[in-house]
Order: C-alpha cells, then sequence, then structure tokens
C-alpha cells in the first residue's frame, strides 16, 4: 500500500489539472481585462459604438450579433439535429441509421476554418444572389453554426433516445400508438431533460464558434438586427483584432473575452439546473 | 363475442416465427377461448414471450423477424397483408414482466390510450380513469394522489397501474407476459384476484414460468419447450389445466410438472 | 387529424431531416474533394517549399506543422487525461472533491477555443516571454482537449467489469498493480477509439493556433520551441491576410488534406483499436 501512495497522487494531480486551468484561464483574462474596467469603463464598454482609434470600445454590436447568430444557429440546428438523432435511433433501418451515426461523427470532425471556407466561398455568395446584399451577416453565420452545432446536438441527444429503457416504447406501441405518437407523447418527454442539455451545449458551441463565423459575418463593428448586413461577434472580433491591439485596445478585447467566459459559465449552471431538476 | 363462431376467441394455426435465420418457433397451433385464462408455461428460452408477441405483432418492432402461417382474431388473418396493426394492438391489450409506467402521472398513464385516439373532453377522461383503475383494483390507493408520477408507486402497484391502463382502451384480449415475476408474493395474489375478475369480460392469455401460478388462474394451458438448444420452440401439450397438471398425457410435460428439469 | 396519417407525415419528415444531415456532410465531403483533391495529392503541393508573394507554393512545413503539433499535443494529453481518468474511475471515492472536479471539467469543456487561444498567448508569449511555438500550442491544446479525452477514457475503463478487478485485488494485488495489469489493457481499445475525437480536434483547430503557434513558416519546424503553422491555421491565414494571388487553389487543397488526415485518423485508430481487442482475446 505504501508504494500506492505517490501513484494516487500523481494522478490526482492530473485530475486537479482541471481546477488549475479553469483558474489560471480566469485570472489571467480578469486580469487583463481590469484595466478595460477601471479606464475605460462599463458604459463604455458595452455601448454600441466601437471605435478604438477614438477610444470608443462598446461591444454590444458584437454581443447582440453574437446572440442573433446563436439564436439562428439553434433555430436551424436544433431541429435538425433532433430530428436526425429521433431518425437514427426510431425511424431509420439499422444499416442506415449507423452510416448516419458515423457520418455526423465525422462532420464533427471537419475543421471550421474548413466550413467557413465553403461558407465564404458557397453561401455568402448565394445569400448575396437572393438578398440583394452583399451576403455577409447574420444569416450566413446561423447557417454555418447550423451545421457546426448538429453534430453536437444530434450526438448528444440520439444518446439521450438510446437510454431510455424500452419498456417505455414497448408500452405504448402495445397500446396501439403509432411511432410519432410514441415518439411525441412518450419519449421525447421522457428524455426531454437530456435533449435540453444537447441543445445548450450546442448553443455553448455556437457561442464560442470562431473562425467559421469569422469568415462570413462581415468583421464589421456595425450594430444591426438585419441579418443581411455585415456585422461581428464576440469571437469574430477577437480573433480579427487581438493580434494587433495594444492597451485599452487589448484590454477592451479581454473585456469580451470575459464576457464570452462568463457566458459559457452560465449555460453549464444552466445545464446543472436542468440535470438537477431530473434527479429531484 | 366468441367471433370465431365455436368459443375461440384468437386460433393459431401452422405459425413459424424467424429471427432473421434464426427459426424461434415452429408450426404453432392453439386455440384460446373466449373469455377464459390461458396459460403459456415452459422452461425459460422456450419461445412463450416470442409467442405471445405474436399475437399483438410487437415483435414487428425487431428488425428481421417475420411470421408464417395464421392468427385469426374473430375469424380474420391479423398475419394477412395489410392488417391494421395499430387497431389490433388496441383490440389486443399487453401487460409486461415488468411494470413499465411511462414517466407521467397516475392520470395521465391512464388516459394515454384514449387521448392517442384523440379524446380529449376532460369528464370523459376523468370518467374513465376512474373506471380503470377501479377495474384494475387500484382506485382506492391512488384517488387522492392522481397528479402524482406513475413511477412513484410500488412495483405491485405500478403492474395495476399499468393493467388500468390496459383496461382503459377497452381491449378483447389482454396478454400478461409474465406479470408477476418481478413482484412481490402480496401484489401477486392481488393480480391473481384481478385476473379472476377481468375473466368475465376479457379473453386473456398468460406467460408464466411459474406452474402455480398457472394452475390457480388459467383454464386451459400451453406446455412449450425447445428440445435442444438451437432448435425452435414448440408446443408439446396442450389442454384443459386440470387435466393437465394432474394427468398429463405427454412424458416431457409430467417431468417439466413435477420438477424434474427446466 | 387521424393518428396514421399524421404517423406517415411524421415518418416522411423524419426521413426528409436524415437525408438533409446526410446531405450536409455528403456535400461538404465531395466539394472539399471536387474542389482540392488534385492539388492534395500533387507533392510538389503537399511537400513543396509555401511562397509568401508569389503563385505556386506548397504547404510541406505545414503538413509537418499539423503532425508535430497533433503528436505533440497527445504525449502531453494522453498520460495526463488517462491520469485523471484513472483517478476519477479507480481511485477517487465520489464525494465533495470529485463533483468539484467534475463540475470544473465541464466548465472547462464549454470555454470557447478563442478564450483558449488567448490564454496561451498571454501565458506563454506575455508572462513567459516565449515566441509563438508548437510546445505553447500543445499545451494550450492539451488542456482544451482535457474535458472530452477525460471523459472517454473514463467511460472506456468504467465498462471493464468489476469482477475483472475484483479477481485481482482478491489476489492480492494493489489497486494500482490490477490497474495497470488488468484494467488499462482491457481498457485500451476503447481509449484508443477515444482519441478519434481529440486528434480531429487539434488537427482542425485553427484560433489556437494562429495566436500561440504561428501562420506561416518557410522551413520545417524542428524543435518544439520552433514556430511553426499547422494546415488549419495557415488556410485560415492564406484566405484572409496573404497576398498570393492562387490563395483559393491553397485552401482547396489544404482542406482536401486535412479530410485526408481526418480519415486516415477515423481508420487508422479503428484498426489500432481493433488490433487491440483481438490481441486481448487472444489473451496476448
Amino acid at each position: 500500500m505504501a508504494r500506492e501512495k505517490p501513484v494516487r497522487m500523481l494522478l490526482m494531480t492530473c485530475a486537479s489539472l482541471s481546477f488549475l486551468a479553469i483558474l489560471l484561464i480566469f485570472l489571467f483574462i480578469f486580469k487583463e481585462s481590469i484595466p478595460a474596467i477601471t479606464r475605460i469603463g462599463i458604459p463604455n464598454l458595452f455601448s454600441a459604438a466601437w471605435n478604438p482609434d477614438k477610444g470608443q470600445f462598446g461591444m454590444l454590436a458584437f454581443l447582440v450579433g453574437t446572440l442573433l447568430s446563436t439564436a439562428g444557429g439553434l433555430l436551424i440546428g436544433a431541429p435538425l439535429g433532433i430530428g436526425t438523432a429521433v431518425f437514427l435511433d426510431q425511424v431509420a433501418p439499422a444499416r442506415m441509421g449507423n452510416l448516419i451515426r458515423r457520418g455526423v461523427e465525422l462532420l464533427a470532425g471537419i475543421p471550421s476554418v474548413v466550413i467557413g471556407w465553403f461558407g465564404l466561398i458557397i453561401l455568402v455568395p448565394f445569400i448575396a444572389g437572393i438578398t440583394n446584399s452583399a451576403g455577409y451577416g447574420i444569416a450566413a453565420a446561423s447557417i454555418v453554426l447550423a451545421v457546426m452545432v448538429l453534430p453536437t446536438i444530434t450526438a448528444l441527444a440520439a444518446e439521450t433516445l438510446g437510454s431510455l429503457p424500452p419498456e417505455l416504447k414497448e408500452a405504448s406501441v402495445a397500446m396501439g400508438a403509432t411511432r410519432w405518437q410514441t415518439i411525441r407523447k412518450v419519449l421525447l418527454p421522457a428524455g426531454r431533460e437530456g435533449i435540453l442539455v444537447a441543445v445548450v451545449l450546442g448553443m455553448g458551441r455556437a457561442i464560442g464558434e470562431t473562425m467559421a463565423v469569422q469568415m462570413v459575418v462581415g468583421n464589421s463593428s456595425q450594430f444591426t438586427l438585419n441579418p443581411f448586413q455585415p456585422t461581428g461577434t464576440l469571437t469574430s472580433n477577437l480573433v480579427t483584432n487581438m493580434g494587433e491591439a495594444v492597451g485599452n485596445f487589448r484590454a477592451a478585447l479581454f473585456a469580451q473575452a470575459l464576457v464570452l467566459l462568463i457566458l459559457s459559465m452560465v449555460l453549464i449552471l444552466c445545464i446543472r439546473l436542468i440535470t438537477r431538476r431530473k434527479e429531484g | 363475442m366468441s367471433g370465431n363462431g365455436d368459443g375461440n376467441k384468437m386460433r393459431i394455426k401452422n405459425l413459424t416465427m424467424f429471427y432473421g435465420d434464426f427459426m424461434a418457433l415452429e408450426d404453432i397451433s392453439l386455440d384460446f377461448a373466449s373469455r377464459r385464462i390461458t396459460a403459456l408455461i415452459g422452461p425459460s428460452g422456450c419461445g412463450k414471450s416470442t409467442l405471445v408477441r405474436c399475437l399483438n405483432r410487437m415483435n414487428d418492432l425487431i428488425e428481421g423477424s417475420r411470421v408464417e402461417g395464421e392468427i385469426i382474431l374473430d375469424g380474420e388473418n391479423i398475419l394477412g397483408a395489410g392488417y391494421d396493426v395499430i387497431s389490433l394492438r388496441r383490440r389486443v391489450g399487453m401487460v409486461f414482466q415488468r411494470p413499465n409506467p411511462f414517466p407521467k402521472s397516475i392520470y395521465d398513464n391512464v388516459a394515454y390510450g384514449p387521448r392517442l385516439v384523440g379524446m380529449k373532453d376532460n369528464e370523459k377522461l376523468d370518467f374513465i380513469v376512474e373506471d380503470s383503475l377501479k377495474k384494475a383494483a387500484l382506485w382506492d390507493e391512488v384517488k387522492k394522489i392522481l397528479k402524482r408520477s406513475g413511477q412513484s408507486l410500488s412495483g405491485g402497484q405500478q403492474q395495476r397501474l399499468c393493467i388500468a391502463r390496459v383496461i382503459a382502451v377497452q381491449p378483447e384480449v389482454i396478454l400478461f407476459d409474465e406479470p408477476c415475476s418481478a413482484i412481490d408474493p402480496i401484489s401477486t395474489q392481488k393480480i391473481e384476484d384481478l385476473m379472476a375478475e377481468l375473466k368475465k369480460n376479457y379473453t386473456m392469455v398468460i406467460v408464466t414460468h411459474n406452474m402455480q401460478q398457472a394452475a390457480r388462474v388459467s383454464d386451459h394451458t400451453a406446455f412449450m419447450l425447445v428440445e435442444e438448444q438451437g432448435q425452435p420452440g414448440r408446443i408439446v401439450e396442450f389442454g384443459d389445466t386440470n387435466t393437465m397438471f394432474t394427468n398429463p398425457t405427454d412424458k416431457r410435460t409430467e417431468n417439466y410438472i413435477t420438477g424434474r428439469f427446466g | 387529424m387521424d393518428p396514421r396519417k399524421a404517423d406517415r407525415i411524421a415518418t416522411a419528415a423524419f426521413w426528409i431531416v436524415g437525408v438533409i444531415a446526410l446531405g450536409i456532410l455528403a456535400f461538404i465531403v465531395i466539394e472539399i474533394f471536387a474542389r482540392g483533391l488534385i492539388a492534395a495529392v500533387n507533392p510538389s503541393f503537399f511537400a513543396g517549399k509555401p511562397q509568401a508573394l508569389k503563385e505556386g507554393g506548397g504547404v510541406g512545413p505545414m503538413v509537418v506543422s499539423t503532425l508535430y503539433l497533433v503528436a505533440l499535443t497527445m504525449l502531453i494529453s494522453l498520460p495526463v487525461s488517462v491520469g485523471a481518468a484513472i483517478y476519477l474511475a479507480e481511485f477517487a471515492r465520489e464525494g465533495r472533491f470529485t463533483r468539484f472536479i467534475r463540475f470544473c471539467l465541464d466548465s472547462l469543456g464549454t470555454v470557447p477555443s478563442i478564450v483558449f487561444a488567448i490564454f496561451g498567448m498571454t501565458m506563454f508569449l506575455f508572462y513567459l516571454n516565449w515566441r509563438t511555438c508548437l510546445l505553447a500550442g500543445a499545451i494550450t491544446m492539451a488542456l482544451l482537449n482535457l474535458p472530452v479525452f477525460l471523459r472517454s477514457a473514463e467511460e472506456a475503463l468504467r465498462q471493464v467489469p468489476r469482477t475483472y478487478r475484483e479477481a485481482s485485488m482478491s489476489l492480492g494485488a494493489t489497486r494500482w498493480t490490477t490497474v495497470k495489469k488488468v484494467v488499462l489493457p482491457s481498457a485500451m481499445p476503447g481509449i484508443i477509439t477515444g482519441t478519434i475525437l481529440p486528434l480531429g480536434r487539434i488537427m482542425g483547430e485553427s484560433a489556437v493556433v494562429i495566436f500561440t503557434v504561428g501562420v506561416f513558416v518557410r522551413a520545417v519546424p524542428l524543435s518544439p520551441f520552433d514556430p511553426a503553422a499547422p494546415l488549419a491555421g495557415y488556410i485560415w491565414y492564406v484566405q484572409s491576410e496573404a497576398i498570393v494571388p492562387d490563395y483559393r487553389s491553397i485552401v482547396n487543397g489544404g482542406a482536401a488534406i486535412l479530410l485526408i488526415l481526418l480519415f486516415a485518423i477515423n481508420f487508422g485508430t479503428r484498426r489500432l483499436a481493433a488490433y487491440y481487442s483481438k490481441r486481448k482475446s487472444l489473451g496476448g
């Protein structure tokens, strides 16, 4: 037993790295954004005006861009992902189901720059053609994000459905329920929490997705609700400007990273609430 | 109600069933008398559950399963092409081995079946729920907690809830697939009493590995066996329960019911 | 509506959804290969020297950077993630500490990669005064992958039947010996297939690469402290900032190479896992 102790400590250190990592991330990002709060000030930081040359560091346009593109991506991606999960778990023949399972895994592995590139050379010109705009903007970002959240939501929702006891389905079918009635009235309600978690994690992916969005959103700092007008998101703004920024400009960017970090923490808390309700 | 004109509600004629290439049941013929209880007994793995699942075509859910032969319900072959499986399952209800209430309230569990066919009238639903729970001898225990989850009940109560859920659809036949194997003796007693009561209105089939149970509740008994591993399940003997338990004609039946194997 | 009719409509709708999902994937894969496969398999491209200004440049150093980064990250990630998974699955008692660790892991798992990238940049470039290099990227990426990798490894460990452990410990083996001799070998196929997702992510990650590793190099990186330019980051750089006239064909070719690598990872890890589980069942 004595020989085990060092090993145990070593393994525990590995596990504790997760804590160290999240702590360091928070500390660094927070420390670097302190000047933004003290020197730039909260009102300026959350205004709609972004013009670093003139000392305007409002992130509202980017925050709205992030929220709108995330909402748009989920609006398309969530039904598609949940539908695909139901399809491969309940409707498709076994072989087709496996094919889609593998396909979705592969889709999850396709680099986001590649998806962004297709957004840029295929989707943006397409949108430009049908809307008489430049094609860049929230609409393009939403569609790209829908593709990116699809594997996350599909995989997790399918896992939830697959872990439901088969007795539930049998009971419903034996009552003379059609497949659709069984799905709608028994399986989806029984898997509600897991599916909700899938969507929330998809949301996390959409909020944090950077490269693909940056390539199609247009990278303007304009505040807009028009989905066909170039704008920016928190992530796209960070990747575009972080390389060159100094002083207050850099601090403002760190503040935006902090907001991103807080958003993702809020999602984790949401998931905790959802799963706790399930257990309670 | 005896739809085949001979006192038999359902008849199985030369039924053979496959899972893929594997023959699970071979040449089964059986009659289920109207408003009687027929028991299917036999050692585990003999195909009795598979057989009972043919009667409401639950095996359709398993990819690669197929059947040959006929199952007649009120003069109509339920295996025929284009036969409406949905309405079949409303006429032939099923109670499963493990109680399987939905994660919904007690009320919603019982109202599930009527709602499937679009019933929305709350008064009618209230009546059906109360009536079904009474028939399942559960009403007094749950009438004050109808909103509570069906899964919060004890195992025996859950099984009676499942019976109430089936009754609410007003089936003609009820299949019981080892309904008491997962619950305690007192609840088992309650369910057996309930079956005797339900016999007035329903034709019932019960799969059980418990011979005493078969002897207690059933009117007719079929004994099934898989001769050797890998072979299909077949009917060894079928007849009046009393006769079968006191004076079996087949040596293998005698061996089984006297506990020499299985 | 009649339930049967509703069922038919719903079934049709689910088929359409399934076909759309598969169609999206097929579209992307076909487009990548249609646009870039010819360039990707041309040695003067995949092994060629990059050009900063003229056309006709290759991506040789970038391909090497990608593989180098993947290997280096796995070298750090594998022991740490599997070690943490062993701790959680085999040693720790469920309690306040493990719950806290899991909370940290969940949190780490939702932190956007751009935040990791900025964190890596701050830590290695600003505080430690490194220049952009492979090691900075690899450490950052190992942290990024910790939650995913750990979860799949833990899953694999938990799938080893408890009786194996009991048998070993009843023979007087310590917990660690049991893990080393019995549990880990049995969990190996699962741990190997669990690397597919992290491998793909490391290969395709660009935000971290841009801020910690670099986006352009002329020569093949040798030391972990050398700057490098993994393909995913280079693709982004070329399409957004480079001035080479043939950037389109470079991006298309690079995308095709990435996809080929992704297929290779999928295929290779699955084969390796199959090999391990076969060897195990033969008692080797």
